[in-house]
């Protein structure tokens, strides 16, 4: 298997149901490799369940998911993923540097610990955020912003191709978004295949190369310019397209950052 | 919020020995100072821990009442002498055993006396259902919402522990500390799976209680065990009934409707 | 100052409740065992008694694996897993019981796994398959499983055969209680749960800090979770005996609640919970040893709340008493920071020609009467920030005068130059009205860093005056002594 051929994810007929209540209905597309794409829809579109389907986390109630080529059991150790913040205990007794590591488990094996290498992986990453001095850090004591860049760190250590961020930009400062949507360029300048669940239209369009909208099943995917068209966004949100409270929220969000943070 | 129940019912223990320790005596008026003040005692220290400290509620609470039911058990078996209460009967509850007690008699009819307490509290505690129900519904719902509607929620939410601990002191004596929590949630839980509306649900639960006390009683006399057990095995029973039969949610309708899920699925896959 | 007598009377509350009782359970359990306390104490921990070797070992055994599964299940927010678990076990205990009518321990041990196990599968379909809260899942299976058990035995005591023994041991436990299987059963289940979570240490952190990610990165994570359950299931079965039903789940969440008060890292927890859970195994064991009959459970576990209520108290991170104190100095120095920023404000009026504030002056200045303006000028003097002349006879002059110390006038300067700093910075980047800036400053001050100012004043290109045109002590002020 090599992995120039084939196509980082292709999706086929997915279909997610919670107590017998569809969330996701038929989705069919398939990713190029070194894309950034964003996951666009209103609340409770399916964005997350979709990644979360994709990765097994939901059982989906019918269609397949391909990862490369494989399944992706099989290829689980190529794909790399950022949670939702608000999904874990952030009281948990881990230090930065924990967490990190973390991103090399997949690498390890049973039985083993992780290395001075992976140690040294995990610190380069966090070099990479920004976040090298908080290495030691509980993660308790950490800003919105400043978790979100450990679990990118996380990520990175994963050393994956494709690569889940679920609403990564959410409830961090300015600075950390830029950062990161930075970090996320360069890794798709490097040929990896990157899928972001984002929740501001605004932005959405310079941020990625292709979009995916979604309500409940695919409205469409293609390349940015082609599909962000207010019909096609009026499609996904129903008619009721909320741009300019989009915009009057993003411009309170600029307006109360907290200056100092870097 | 349901294992805060079972958290109360086991503090209660160290209060009422305490109690006794202090006065000797059984009296009903001496018991209830003693359950409130473990009541209150178990839900202030549960707040504390969780809102002065990292420690989750459920730690919380697990801590709590352990430490205060050890308490209690060592009270009790290091002045068994002086300590007229019997830990079995703390376990297991003898409803068995109440027609024993010495009675009192109206309109000529010898009511044993922890009959007559029971009575009492069902009649306090509709009182005050009727008295404080939609405060009760608020704050229950939405704290916040009750909070701005200017009803002042932590007494709300201390006078509910109160009246438990004085519901739970009284079940004491006849199902236990520990199968208490049952005679709590059970009706409720089963209601809950019939109903969504709060009315409906508390006049299930009325009927339920009942059902639990008349089949556990049969059960017991039947299977010559104990009472209290039986009741709370004939609660546990009816769950599991309504949980598979129930027409909202039965487990056996959702199988059903799964299969016929499948079945359609698997139809529009061969068109 | 509220905050001090709070704590005293909660002092005060403690001792009056905990010395007096420990004097009488002291007088009390010598008393019940006839002979003197040092005489045992020797007799314990000589380890001459078979059955407090027994009883020793056990406690240090259970400790460590109640204390190392108690962990996880603490920082997974299921602590009151064990407890449903230890009261699901029951029907089991019984139904192991009526199969071979004896205590036979591996027919017991087997129905309570089992037992145990059909319980938290119940609960999770419950909580699955309805709308019912985990909780209140976990009341239903509790008590319903445990009712079911109390109808067994109460069965099997009536029964011509039956021996009404069995049951109380299972309730509250009695560590001296225990035969050779017992400990056997004991030990292999503690050294397979150590095993097991040395060897898979990372994969059971992993499950427990971020579930969905452990499944993305291809770990089984329900097999974990699961196999989780079968250790947790089988270590309360073994402490049944030794802590009894009812309180086999403080042993699992009280000692690890205790290490998560203490430290911020994962295995150090480990390591402390298992301590403490060994620790408070043998008092528990050596407190009912003193008495004849008494119940070991409810001692360990007593022994473990002690614990939990010192590190609550005193632990140096999450502590309450360390935390006030922390807090406390704060206050102060803030206090103190204030009045050195009104010597500064008062002597700024008079373009800094008068070197004396009166205390007059700063009471005024500070909005505060005499008597407590004189109390913050004690800590100034304390802390060598300022000094009252005396004249020649060792007393203070008639009408006295407060002068700042280098230190102190150093930090004055400092003060009023955060505050004014902060406010520059907020009208200038964050374009504040200036007449909204002065609280949010007052705050600020005392918490701006050195590393911060500097990079303040880069950014606001080392400006001279604040935003009401008042001016900004520089670094030279700093230096520059009175």
């Amino acid at each position: 298997m090599s992995p120039e051929n084939s196509i980082p994810l292709e999706i086929h007929d997915l279909t997610v149901a919670y107590h017998k209540k569809p969330v996701l209905y038929g989705v069919d597309m398939e990713v190029p490799a070194g894309k950034l794409v964003g996951i666009i829809g209103p609340n409770g579109a399916g964005k997350s369940t979709l990644i979360k389907s994709i990765m097994g986390l939901v059982p989906p109630s019918s269609g397949w998911v391909k990862i490369f080529g494989e399944t992706y059991r099989k290829n689980a150790k190529r794909v790399g993923y950022v949670p939702q913040r608000e999904s874990v205990d952030w009281d948990f007794p881990v230090n930065v540097m924990d967490v990190v590591l973390m991103g090399r488990f997949g690498h390890i094996g049973l039985f083993k610990r992780p290395g001075r290498k992976d140690r040294e992986i995990a610190m380069a990453c966090l070099e990479k955020v920004h976040m090298a001095p908080y290495a030691k850090r509980q993660i308790s004591n950490l800003s919105g912003g400043q978790q979100q860049r450990v679990f990118l760190a996380r990520a990175l250590a994963q050393e994956s191709d494709l690569y889940f961020l679920d609403e990564p930009f959410a409830g961090v400062d300015a600075a950390t978004e830029s950062a990161i949507i930075e970090i996320l360029t360069e890794l798709r300048d490097r040929g990896k295949t990157l899928l972001v669940v984002h929740h501001d239209l605004t932005t959405a369009k310079s941020y990625f190369d292709m979009l995916l909208l979604l309500n409940m099943r695919k409205v469409n995917f293609g390349p940015t310019e082609k599909v962000y068209t207010y019909d096609k966004l009026q499609k996904t949100y129903g008619g009721r397209l909320t741009i300019l409270s989009e915009i009057a929220e993003t411009r309170t969000k600029q307006s109360s950052d907290i200056p100092l943070e870097k | 919020m349901a294992l805060v129940g079972d958290a109360i019912s086991h503090s209660l223990l160290p209060g009422i020995a305490i109690v006794f320790l202090i006065s000797n005596s059984r009296s009903t008026g001496l018991m209830v100072t003693g359950a409130l003040g473990a009541g209150l005692v178990t839900v202030w220290l549960i707040e504390f821990i969780h809102k002065k400290t990292r420690v989750k509620p459920d730690a919380a609470l697990g801590v709590t009442f352990t430490t205060l039911f050890s308490i209690g058990v060592i009270l009790i078996s290091v002045f068994a002498d002086k300590v007229d209460l019997d830990l079995e009967c703390v376990l297991y509850g003898e409803i068995g055993f109440i027609y024993f007690e010495d009675g009192k008699s109206i309109f000529g009819l010898e009511v044993p006396r922890p009959v007559i307490r029971m009575a009492g509290t069902l009649l306090f505690v509709t009182l005050l259902l009727v008295l404080f129900y939609k405060e009760m519904l608020v704050t229950s719902f939405d704290s916040g919402l009750a909070t701005s509607l200017g009803i002042p929620t932590g007494w709300v939410y201390y006078g509910l522990m109160m009246v438990l601990s004085l519901v739970i002191v009284f079940s004491f004596e006849s199902v236990g500390a520990i199968m208490v929590i049952a005679m709590l949630i059970m009706p409720s839980v089963t209601a809950a799976l019939l109903s969504d509306r709060l009315p409906h649900i508390l006049v299930m639960t009325v009927s339920f209680s009942s059902f639990y006390a008349l089949s556990g009683l049969h059960l017991a006399s039947w299977l010559n065990c104990s009472p209290a057990g039986a009741m709370v095995v004939s609660g546990f029973a009816l769950f599991c009934m309504v949980w598979a039969l129930s027409p909202r949610r039965g487990l056996i309708l959702l199988g059903i409707k799964k299969y016929r899920h499948k079945k359609a699925e698997q139809f529009a896959r061969e068109l | 100052m509220k905050t001090l007598h709070g704590n005293w009377k909660y002092f005060c509350w403690i001792g009056f409740v905990f010395v007096p009782g420990g004097d009488v359970f002291a007088a009390k359990i010598a008393e019940l065992s006839n002979t003197q306390i040092g005489e045992q104490l020797v007799r314990f921990f000589s380890l001459r008694d078979p059955s407090v070797r027994y009883a020793i070992i056990a406690s240090l055994l259970l400790g460590t694996c109640c204390g190392l599964l108690g962990s996880f299940i603490v920082v997974r927010k299921l602590a009151l897993m064990g407890d449903t678990l230890s009261h699901a076990v029951l029907p089991g205990v019984a139904l192991g019981f009526l199969w071979t009518m004896t205590k036979n321990p591996m027919a017991i041990f087997i129905g309570a796994t089992i037992a145990g196990l059909v319980g938290t599968v119940v609960v999770h379909w419950i909580h699955t398959t309805t709308h019912i809260k985990e909780d209140s899942a976990m009341g239903l299976v509790l008590s319903g499983f445990y009712a079911i058990g109390i109808c067994i035995f109460t069965m099997i005591q009536h029964l011509p055969t039956g021996n009404k023994a069995g049951l109380d041991k299972f309730m509250f436990g009695q560590a001296a209680a225990l035969s050779t299987i017992d400990l056997i059963m004991i030990a292999v289940i503690t050294t397979i749960s150590t095993l097991l979570i040395l060897l898979f240490y990372k994969e059971f952190l992993v499950t427990s800090f971020d579930y969905g990610f452990a499944n993305s990165i291809g770990m089984p994570a329900r097999f974990f979770h699961y196999l989780l359950m079968l250790l947790l299931a089988f270590s309360v079965v073994v402490a049944l005996q030794a802590v009894g039903i009812v309180l086999v789940s403080a042993m699992l969440i009280t000692p690890a609640t205790t290490a998560y008060l203490l430290t911020d890292r994962m295995h150090r927890m480990l390591i402390y919970s298992s301590l403490f859970g060994m620790l408070a195994g043998v008092s528990g064991a050596f407190f009912s040893y003193l008495g004849n009959s008494l119940p070991t459970g409810p001692f360990m576990v007593v022994a473990a709340s002690g614990l939990f209520t010192i590190a609550l108290l005193f632990g140096n991170r999450h502590g309450i008493i360390p935390r006030w104190f922390r807090h406390a100095d704060r206050t102060r120095r803030i206090q103190i920071e204030n009045t050195l920023k009104a010597v500064y404000q008062i002597r700024e009026r008079t373009q800094f020609k008068e070197d004396g504030v009166s205390l007059q002056q700063l009471g005024g200045q500070r909005n505060l009467p005499l008597v407590e303006t004189a109390k913050e000028v004690k800590k100034l003097l304390k802390e060598r920030y300022a000094t009252i002349p005396k004249d020649k006879g060792g007393h203070f002059q008639q009408n006295l005068k407060l002068y700042l110390t280098p230190s102190g006038w150093e930090n004055a300067c400092r003060i009023v130059r955060n505050h004014r700093l902060w406010e520059l910075y907020l009208t200038e980047s964050a374009h504040y009205q200036p007449d909204h800036v002065h609280d949010d400053a007052e705050e600020i001050e005392h918490v701006l860093g050195e590393e911060t100012v500097r990079q303040l004043e880069r950014n606001l290109n080392f400006p001279i005056f604040d935003p009401h045109g008042k001016p900004i002590p520089s670094i030279i002020d700093l230096g520059e002594s009175v």
